[in-house]
């Protein structure tokens, strides 16, 4: 190609446009049948995957209601239950905290909530699930959906034999982590060696319980089609 | 103009002599961050041959009609949607998996080993020789994320795969499975790789 | 005040303590070839920045525009043909790596073709790594990350603005070019040291750069000691 060594300007640039047309179309017709593909890639996989996102949370719900072993009692004898989400939205000052949440019920008589909440962790932010009775007087479970502590170390909440002294407690008093074994009921056993993300899962629980007493009504839920 | 590697040379070449990440240094972004466990770093390895090798099947299709000014573009639009149609499948079917490797499936686009393969391979020969290229970079980068994996997670973890390997009175190195870890047994291993290479060159030749 | 706070935490979250090259492993590249000489980094640093800044505000931009679920200018545009139920749920976020690398390259084109123009001697001294910049991960992660912020969360008033991502892509940038003007420093050193055969070149870079990536570590936690200091 012996035009394009030329330096001028004008005729490299008319050049260009000639090759640049000739070569769009090749450009067009691997665009639409690469925008064909993934819609059709999205069309079959969006709800597989929307389904994924929701049964993380989902599968860990009755368990966080009734303990582990109750709820794999009633997974193994097909006990239906219904578990329906909601929001619930506190504002404090400027800010205003939103909590996803679940009613699990069985007939009319609902067994507990499970509140999604997060905060400030260690390292980065935290996401827990919350099981709580009906009225939130006792905590029924804590499962840690998200967390980025440091491995072998803050890691270690989300073992269940951490998470279960959350299990049966009353909320009456805040949660307070402390070093050495105590029997008082708000005390919670850190993580040896991890006690900032122990104190952070802590205060979590104590901040959504503050958040949200008194304010799980029928209202909280989305009732109806389409939600 | 030297002859062009056949498919099987290709498919030769990229595992060992021509190793992606031992030998010509590219696609190091994933090689650091997916490798703290096993799983996740073969789990990387599969999704990146994949890509590679319908990447490299398509532009080498289309390499005739191919043009200097576009062609990087068409390279990119090609690696792009099978990246994403990777990742759409792995976010339906692994989906545990496919958070663990978060933001690093999308990066696979700007891996400079695909675009490259494209450039010296796929642009220039026929579908056979790409795709064995494609597998045989795929296999070299598989095992040299393996080879990182396997040294951090049973350094950092006692186990590999959930199986301990390390006596129960071993304490774990936690480093090994965060950043700094990483660029140390990269490193390391990669001294070593050089070292053996140096050895194996400078040995006397046993009448070759 | 909320929000300035917020933006100050995002600087300094980005910039060292979830350092793009020290933590997050991206930009890498760049960071084993070009760091051999103080100024090089410098300048090739800067040109990253520049470039995540545009590809930044182009991310964030069409993705709150454009491809999110009922984004206005896509539910706008398919109200034409559907009704207004229907276009609101038009979601197009599976093109959002496709728009991302090509706004990412657009904008290389641009810094190219402005640096051609104006800065002829800065432009030769960086050669062929400047086109190379389409396919620093750091970029791209940097679009990502706003992505991640944009689509899919939970809570529509926690989804970042345009504020918090072009913040993300500034200091982003900034933490690459402290890591690599860092690398950089230690190799002009390095090339005085005697180092054996077998580490000289990428090896001896990789361990000099965990033992920073140590150094690095020292940072975590920086920004929720502060969020607690000051809530």
């Amino acid at each position: 190609m012996g035009k394009t060594v030329k330096n001028s300007s004008i005729l490299s640039r008319g050049c260009f446009q000639n090759s640049f047309l000739a070569q769009a179309w090749l450009v067009i017709v691997l665009a639409v049948s690469f925008g064909t593909a993934l819609a059709f890639v999205q069309i079959s996989l969006s709800e597989v995957i929307a389904a994924n996102k929701l049964d993380e949370t989902l599968t860990q719900v009755p368990a966080l209601v009734w303990g582990e072993n109750a709820a794999q009692y009633a997974a193994d004898i097909n006990i239906p239950l219904e578990i329906i989400p909601g929001t619930v939205s506190v504002k404090k000052g400027q800010k205003t905290t939103y909590y996803p949440l679940y009613r699990v019920s069985r007939g009319k008589v609902i067994s507990g909530w499970v509140v999604k909440a997060r905060g400030q962790g260690y390292a980065d932010n935290i996401e827990v699930l919350i099981g709580v009775d009906p009225d939130v007087e006792t905590i029924t479970g804590l499962f840690i959906l998200e967390q980025k502590e440091t491995p072998g170390l803050g890691n270690k909440i989300t073992f269940p034999a951490w998470r279960e002294q959350f299990a049966g407690r009353k909320t009456a008093k805040p949660f307070v982590v402390v070093k050495e074994k105590s029997t008082a009921s708000n005390t919670i056993d850190t993580v040896t060696g991890a006690t900032i993300s122990s104190r952070s899962v802590a205060d979590i629980v104590n901040q959504t319980v503050i958040d949200i007493k008194g304010r799980l009504t029928s209202q909280t839920v989305h009732t109806g089609e389409g939600q | 103009m030297s002859k062009l590697p056949t498919p099987s040379e290709r498919f030769i070449q990229g595992i060992l002599p021509e190793n992606p990440v031992y030998r010509q240094l590219l696609g190091l972004c994933p090689t650091l961050a997916v490798t703290n466990g096993l799983k996740p770093a073969l789990t990387m390895a599969v999704a990146v041959g994949l890509v590679l090798l319908c990447a490299n099947v398509i532009v080498s299709l289309i390499r005739d009609l191919l043009k200097p000014h576009l062609r990087i573009v068409i390279f990119t639009l090609t690696i792009a949607t099978f990246v994403t149609i990777v990742d759409q499948v792995l976010s339906a079917y692994m989906y545990q998996m496919s958070k663990t490797l978060g933001p690093y499936i999308p990066l696979i686009i700007v891996n400079c080993i695909i675009i490259c393969r494209c450039e010296v391979c796929a642009s220039r020969q026929g579908p056979l020789a790409a795709a064995g290229d494609a597998v045989g970079q795929s296999l070299g980068f598989g095992l040299a994320l393996a080879s990182i994996a396997a040294v951090r997670e049973i350094l950092g973890t006692g186990m590999l795969l959930g199986i301990p390997m390390l006596p129960a009175a071993w304490p774990p190195w936690v480093i090994m499975v965060l950043p700094p870890g990483a660029f140390l047994t990269f490193g390391l291993l990669l001294a070593g790789v050089n070292w053996i290479r140096a050895w194996r060159t400078n040995r006397p030749q046993r009448g070759n | 005040m909320e929000y300035l706070f917020d933006i100050f935490l995002i600087a300094i979250g980005a910039a060292l303590i979830n350092n793009f090259v020290f933590y997050y492993f991206v930009g890498i590249c760049p960071f084993i070839g070009v760091s051999r000489q103080v100024d090089m980094a410098v300048g090739m640093g800067s040109a990253v920045t520049f470039v995540m800044i545009i590809a930044v505000f182009i991310s964030w931009t069409v993705t709150s525009l454009v491809l999110v679920q009922g984004a206005p200018v896509s539910s706008w545009v398919a109200g034409f043909f559907m009704s207004s139920e229907q276009a609101a749920k038009i979601d197009l976020t599976i093109l959002a790596y496709i728009v991302y690398i090509f706004s990412i390259s657009s904008s290389v084109q641009f810094v190219e073709m402005y640096m051609r123009k104006f800065y002829p001697p800065l432009y030769k001294s960086f050669g062929v790594f400047l086109p190379l910049i389409t396919t620093n991960c750091a970029i791209l992660f940097a679009c990502l990350t706003v992505m991640s912020k944009v689509v899919g969360v939970e809570n529509p008033a926690e989804a970042w603005d345009l504020g918090r991502a072009l913040v993300l892509g500034i200091f982003g940038g900034l933490g690459f070019t402290i890591a690599i003007v860092i690398m950089a420093g230690i190799r002009e050193e390095l090339d005085l040291c005697d180092i054996p055969v077998p580490f000289r070149g990428a090896a001896i870079t990789l361990i000099v750069g965990g033992i920073i990536a140590m150094a690095f570590m020292g940072f975590t936690g920086v920004d929720s000691g502060i969020r607690t200091a000051l809530m």
